[in-house]
């Protein structure tokens, strides 16, 4: 093993590692625009420059260690190259940091805040370039601010392995561009590029203008769109910067979705979908407890449900694929001895969507079904002969093919015509309100916690399986 | 504990003789300047004129308020008589009421302007009037202006001067700080 020594502090490094990786590694601030952990070495941006003792100014992203280097990453060459290197990127850059998305965790502005902070000395007028490039459905180009780093461009070369980017042109007339009749609206992980953009070149059409990120904050969560169950972290209205006045709704909205990096699942990437979770959990909801269309009390509600199953001989549970490992648990232990039980698919793959790939995305479009499926059998073709009673947990269920006269408990969370017919409709939390686990496909379980409060007339799951069970009603 | 600091002497530090020690006096001396203003202020109003300083607001204004007074804000207008405002929050940011609330509009047709306010409003019963806003604007898009909002009310959560209220200043008019400012935009 190769020794080294970074700012005076030797350190124990790997063979093969670059000076960057090993300083990544002990927390030694190096910037970095072009390198990024996951993607191969450009080294173009040139504003890692380190100095090597013995020879001089070196990029640190492209640098393999051997042994007895020694590096310096504050020296007098180093900070007077670093703010060289920054004044020469925004030579074009418009600096419109006041409409742009990425202000407050732009590279740009952080290093120019940490390393520059004197302004442009060109005397030229600044080159002008497209400033809304389309990208398809979801992004735009922002090509003013485009520091040609391409890390969008090797993202879909080497991650995505779609080659939809590209820079044309030459000098301070390159372009990044989409391939000859290509889109990125090819591309399903085509989102990822706008988080490693380094600045606000790439914009996301959903997020574009919605708020200031210092308004945000994150909660850790689960992807719920598929088996993959990459975890986010989703973005949500900082309590102290409540609205009041305008545009209230962002209060308890989803205002965007990030990946949360992860090893064990996802990586630093996660698919499209996982970013529109939005249009997954802000359907219409269903808020009230129902018994034969009649809206009551949940306590009513409850009761009936409760009566109805005590009172059943064969019935049915179909037990959500949606559920939490708590929420199945709890099933298990209070309801399950009371039905036969069967997993079913809350979510189908649609036909436009894409199933199993080589990086995330899976068929099975839906969160839990290891857990379920270990739990519980699979789901039959056909609700069985003699079944007086059908609970039904979740979406995804085709009530067609229940026969007439059989009795349903449906538990759900969005609206929906159905719930209007059951004999008990109880509503549900849904993800964005109530904390639990997912085991994805591979057995990884991973934990979400709750982004907003539930309304006051929704139930969890967790907390209603027990007082459905029969003796619920003598205890 | 640390032991109390000395007393200060102050410039009007109070003496009291055995006068006013006896307290009645005194006591009868201050009813009797209270009787006297009131009785001359009813003896004015009962003919007609004005009595007291109070002013009856907000049917009247003061018209003495101090030149630097700086009690209302407003939006700059573009020639076109659109906003200047670019919606980059730098004002709702640094407000330390935070008072401010702006929903961002996205128009691509204008091409030097993309984004603006399409609602803009301030809660003026947490506004503090500290100015902070107006000095954080990259774009001289708000400002305060020697006036007071006319915004008498019962209810504290409805005194939100909205876009359009913040609109109706005509700069071209103000002969003090002119707008665009004489020699045009900075570039
Ligand atoms: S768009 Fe962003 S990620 Fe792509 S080359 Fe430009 S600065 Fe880099
Ligand atoms: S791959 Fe699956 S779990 Fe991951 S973000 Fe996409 S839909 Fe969600
Ligand atoms: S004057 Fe001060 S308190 Fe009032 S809106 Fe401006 S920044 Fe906020
Ligand atoms: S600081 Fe100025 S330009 Fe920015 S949002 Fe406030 S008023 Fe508009
Ligand atoms: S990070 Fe090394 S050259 Fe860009």
């Amino acid at each position: 093993m190769p020794g080294i020594v970074i700012d005076g502090r030797e350190l124990e490094a790997e063979g093969g590692q670059t000076v960057m990786q090993v300083a990544l590694a002990h927390d030694i601030p190096i910037p970095a625009f072009c390198w990024h952990p996951a993607l191969s070495i450009a080294g173009n941006c040139r504003v890692c420059m380190v100095e090597v003792e013995g020879r001089g100014l070196a990029l640190a992203c492209n640098l393999p260690i051997y042994d007895g280097l020694k590096v310096h990453t504050d020296t007098e060459a180093v900070r007077n190259q670093r703010k060289l290197t920054l004044q020469f990127l925004t030579l074009n850059h418009p600096v419109d940091c006041g409409i742009c998305d990425k202000a407050g965790e732009c590279l740009l502005q952080d290093y120019h805040y940490a390393h520059n902070g004197s302004p442009s000395t060109s005397i030229d007028p600044k080159v002008h370039a497209t400033k809304h490039y389309s990208l398809g459905s979801r992004i735009v180009l922002d090509n003013e601010r485009c520091i040609l780093c391409s890390r969008c461009v090797r993202f879909t070369r080497e991650v995505s392995g779609s080659n939809v980017l590209g820079i044309k042109h030459r000098g301070d007339t390159s372009l990044v561009r989409p391939a000859e009749g290509r889109s990125l609206d090819d591309d399903p992980y085509s989102d990822n590029v706008i988080d490693i953009c380094p600045v606000g070149a790439l914009l996301s059409r959903a997020f574009l203008h919605q708020s200031r990120v210092w308004y945000l904050t994150t909660t850790p969560s689960v992807c719920p769109g598929c088996a993959r169950g990459c975890t986010i972290d989703v973005w949500h209205r900082k309590p102290e910067w409540r609205l009041q006045a305008v545009a209230t709704h962002r209060n308890h909205t989803i205002a965007r979705v990030t990946p949360h990096e992860n090893p064990a699942v996802n990586g630093p990437w996660i698919c499209n979908k996982g970013r529109d979770l939005a249009a997954l959990v802000e359907r219409p909801r269903a808020l009230e407890p129902m018994v034969k269309g009649e809206v009551v009390a949940m306590d009513q509600a409850l009761e009936a449900a409760r009566q109805a199953i005590a009172g059943a001989q064969r019935p049915l549970a179909l037990v959500s694929s949606w559920g939490s490992n708590e929420e199945l648990d709890a099933f298990k232990e209070h309801l399950a001895p009371r039905f036969s039980c069967a997993v079913k698919e809350d979510h189908r793959q649609q036909p436009n969507e894409p199933g199993d790939d080589h990086l995330l995305l899976r068929a099975d479009k839906n969160p839990n079904t290891t857990r379920a499926r270990a739990l519980f059998g699979e789901t039959p073709a056909a609700v069985p002969e003699g079944t007086d009673l059908v609970l039904v947990w979740g979406e995804g269920f085709d009530f067609d093919t229940i026969p007439d006269g059989v009795a349903t408990i449906v538990l759900g969370a969005f609206d929906a015509p159905e719930n209007g017919l059951a004999a008990v409709f109880v509503p549900l939390s849904i993800h964005t309100e109530r904390a639990g686990h997912f085991t994805n496909f591979e057995g990884v379980v991973s934990a979400f916690a709750p982004c907003f409060p539930p309304p006051a007339t929704v139930a969890d799951a967790e907390t209603v399986f027990p007082q459905l069970a029969p003796q619920g009603a003598t205890s | 504990m640390s032991p109390r600091p000395p007393r200060r002497d102050y410039w009007n530090e109070p003496t009291l003789g055995w006068w006013e020690r006896a307290y009645i006096f005194e006591i009868i001396r201050g009813l009797l300047t209270t009787n006297r203003v009131f009785w001359r202020n009813m003896g004015r109003w009962m003919t007609g004129r004005k009595g007291a300083v109070t002013s009856y607001y907000p049917e009247e204004r003061r018209p003495d308020y101090a030149r630097g007074n700086r009690g209302k804000h407003v939006l700059t207008q573009r020639p076109d008589g659109r906003p200047q405002c670019i919606a980059c929050n730098m004002c709702a940011t640094v407000c330390p009421a935070h008072c401010i609330e702006i929903e961002a509009g996205f128009d691509i047709e204008d091409t030097t302007h993309p984004k603006y306010p399409e609602a803009f409003a301030i809660d003026y019963a947490r506004c503090i009037f500290c100015g902070f806003c107006v000095e954080a604007c990259p774009e001289d898009a708000i400002r305060m202006v020697p006036d007071v909002p006319n915004l008498p009310g019962s209810d504290r959560h409805n005194m939100w001067l909205d876009k359009e209220h913040l609109m109706t200043w005509n700069p071209q008019q103000d002969v003090a700080k002119p707008y665009p400012p004489k020699g045009g935009l900075q570039k």
